[in-house]
């Protein structure tokens, strides 16, 4: 998941939450080792290494690349798993080193979700293409554990991977969680939240930026230009009922720009914005 | 797509996470950013028996977390003072007349009665704020300033405190250090030590304000010494400097064999005293030294808070207390804990029953009870719990006694018939509301 992954938990004995950990960990690993996009052998380096040949995908990867597909058109095509590629040109590692316009350019025929036939469960990617289903996967897989802890009746759990978590339940004695909002240095926190159950996702590019001549160039990318999107906030927690729609809101927020906090309102969600 | 929905944006993503996770209805979020203010607020009455001192109280603490483990704490206590304490005079067989404070009227007490003095009304406003913040990777400062204004007294303080962990927290090592600078105003001003209670309009042994100042340091260490335990040891050296004395106490000046308050004839067609007081006289230092031990204990929900406090000054009052409360948890959200505190102190080396006149005057003398021989006892009971929404309410009720002696080389002649130390009992209710 690329990020510290973590479960809390109040169980009436040490082996208990032994037991939990393990499952939840066997759950994480399988879904970061099926659909990380760093790893050889799976279903996504498959796809991206299928040259334009049709590949049948199983149901949960059918899952998410439909779930993939209403983003897609819930976000004006912004939110397209075929732009991963434009990290060739970005690094955003906080210096000034932007890529050159002509090199954005040349890898702009390579994103679009519209150059690609899904008929589930076939997919068809043109030659050169890739999918990167990491803007889903790490809130997906904090769902899947934290219903893996309630089919267990595990008790008051917080599933927390690299800051999108999920609360079980409250717990017993405080009632609350208390999470803190990672804000630009170690020491801070942006904000702390009372989380009694649901979910809470945070996007944001506190770490993940390029700063050149003044202008802040934060990792949200759109698909369409190969270009940050301008003015996008610089961190935006949702909660909402599951982690899927906690971290699917806020990166729809981030791609509305400076349209950010109109676009929060207008879904009546509780969140809370950066800039 | 362009025209769709704000709100239905939301609700398709809902659905859309629905089939995608496959399970039931998913438990509905409940969250809220956490306050970053947090008041406690508390009503207390103090009643002692009788005609004797009532205390209400009202007062307020507003706590504000910064991030980065900063705080600012604001304070603002009411006081509302009433009621009669002891002159310092002692019994009589007869009614004895006493000018008021203010030197403007008399009064007079029945005979066999203990002399209060009822002109202590006041109201008393006090505030302070604080400030806390780490220093360095594992030292945190907390600096504050606090002021209090009544009547007829004015305080001003300052102080700061450093604390350090080591040991991997398990060690705290604290230093602090606080200044007090105050001043009084007495009413009808401060008198000149042991010179005697004059009739109603004469002013002539009445100084204007006086001024104290106090010095406080504060050496602590609080160990971690296992996952149930917390032990902390504190040293404290206090220093007053400057108008000790209590500008409304008196001593009786007794015939050296019967015991007996010498008569006085006031100025003709004056009301005055009808029998000789002097007022009292206290060293303008002390110096105290205190040493207190507490210990945290806590067994399944439990908690054992057991301290115990030595003093030592150089009115040679000294004093033990040892305090003891036990928390018990019932149910997720209620507690009740039981307090017992036991307090015993010696004299002051200058306290006197009454001054005999064929003894010469010693430089300083006081007859206040609170500088003489004394135990006290306390039995409470505290009751709290915590509401729906996460606030706290708590209920405390208290009883005090406090059971005092004179040394019998003090007591003369017929004073030995009367209760020289009368017991005093008061009780505490406090109600608090933490939210």
């Amino acid at each position: 998941m690329g990020s510290p992954c973590e479960l809390v938990c109040e169980t009436p004995k040490r082996a208990n939450a032994l037991e939990l950990t393990e499952r939840v960990a066997a759950e994480a690993w399988r879904i970061e080792d099926k659909f990380s996009r760093y790893l050889a052998g799976n279903i996504v380096a498959r796809i991206n290494a299928s040259a334009g040949a049709t590949t049948e995908v199983d149901d949960e990867t059918a899952d998410l690349l439909d779930f993939a597909v209403t983003l897609y058109d819930l976000s004006e095509h912004r939110f397209d798993i075929t732009s991963g590629v434009l990290r060739r040109v970005w690094r955003f590692d906080g210096s000034d080193r932007l890529p050159g316009a002509g090199d954005v350019a040349a890898l702009l025929p390579l994103v679009g979700w519209h150059r690609v036939s899904w008929q589930r469960p076939l997919l068809q990617l043109p030659a050169g293409m890739e999918i990167d289903l990491g803007g889903i996967g790490k809130e997906y897989a904090v769902d899947r554990c934290a219903n893996i802890v309630r089919e267990a009746r595990g008790g008051p759990c917080l599933v927390n991977f690299g800051g999108d978590l999920v609360a079980t339940e409250a717990p017993s004695r405080r009632r609350r969680w208390k999470v803190a909002i990672e804000g630009e240095s170690d020491a801070q926190p942006e904000r702390i939240i009372d989380l009694k159950q649901g979910a809470l996702a945070t996007s944001g590019d506190a770490r993940r930026f390029l700063l050149k001549d003044g202008v802040r160039y934060s990792h949200i990318l759109n698909p369409s230009t190969g270009w940050p999107v301008p003015d996008a906030p610089r961190s935006i927690t949702i909660v909402a009922d599951t982690c899927v729609e906690a971290g699917m809101i806020s990166t729809l927020a981030m791609l509305k720009g400076r349209e950010a906090e109109r676009f929060l309102e207008a879904q009546g969600v509780v969140g809370w914005c950066r800039r | 797509m362009s025209a769709k929905n704000h709100r239905s944006i939301s609700l398709i993503l809902a659905g859309a996470s629905c089939t995608l996770l496959g399970a039931g209805a998913p438990t509905k979020a409940v969250a809220e950013e956490a306050s970053a203010w947090d008041f406690n607020t508390s009503l207390l009455y103090y009643g002692e028996d009788g005609d004797r001192v009532k205390d209400f109280s009202v007062s307020a603490i507003a706590k504000r977390m910064f991030v980065d483990d900063r705080y600012l704490t604001l304070g603002l206590t009411v006081d509302g003072l009433t009621g009669a304490t002891p002159s310092g005079a002692i019994r009589q067989d007869v009614p004895q007349t006493f000018t008021r404070p203010s030197g403007n009227a008399a009064y007079t007490v029945p005979a066999g009665v203990l002399p209060l003095d009822d002109t202590f009304k006041d109201t008393r406003v006090a505030i302070n704020g604080s400030w806390q913040q780490p220093l360095g990777e594992s030292g945190l400062i907390n600096l504050g300033a606090s002021a209090s204004r009544e009547y007829d007294y004015m305080h001003l303080g300052v102080n700061a405190r450093y604390a350090r962990d080591f040991n991997r927290r398990n060690t705290t090592v604290s230093a602090g250090i606080a200044l007090s600078m105050d001043s009084l105003d007495p009413v009808g001003g401060a008198p000149i030590p042991l010179t005697p209670m004059l009739d109603v309009g004469d002013t002539s042994n009445r100084l204007g304000d006086q001024d104290k100042d106090v010095f406080d340091v504060v050496f602590g260490v609080t160990q971690v010494l296992s996952r149930n335990l917390v032990v902390q040891a504190n040293y404290s050296y206090s220093m007053s400097d400057g108008y000790l004395t209590d500008p409304y106490k008196v001593l009786s000046l007794v015939d050296g064999t019967t015991g007996d308050t010498l008569l006085r004839t006031p100025t003709p067609g004056v009301e005055g005293p009808s029998h000789q007081f002097l007022f009292e006289s206290r060293p303008d230092e002390r110096t105290k030294h205190s040493i207190y031990g507490q210990a945290k204990y806590f067994m399944n929900g439990k908690v054992l808070d057991a301290s115990y406090r030595y003093m030592t000054d150089d009115w040679e009052i000294d004093s033990h207390t040892v305090d003891l409360r036990y928390r018990i948890p019932f149910g997720e959200q209620r507690y009740v804990e039981p307090h017992l505190r036991f307090y015993t102190q010696t004299e002051a080396e200058f306290y006197r029953l009454s001054l005999p006149d064929t003894e010469p005057l010693p430089a300083f003398a006081s007859a206040d009870y609170r500088l003489g021989n004394f135990d006290a006892i306390t039995v409470g009971l505290k009751y709290g719990w915590r509401t729906r929404s996460d606030d706290e309410w708590s209920i405390r009720l208290e009883a005090y006694r406090q059971t005092g002696t004179v040394p019998s080389s003090q007591v003369i002649g017929n004073q030995a018939s009367r209760d020289n130390y009368p017991d005093l009992n008061a009780i505490i209710v406090q109600v608090g509301y933490r939210f």
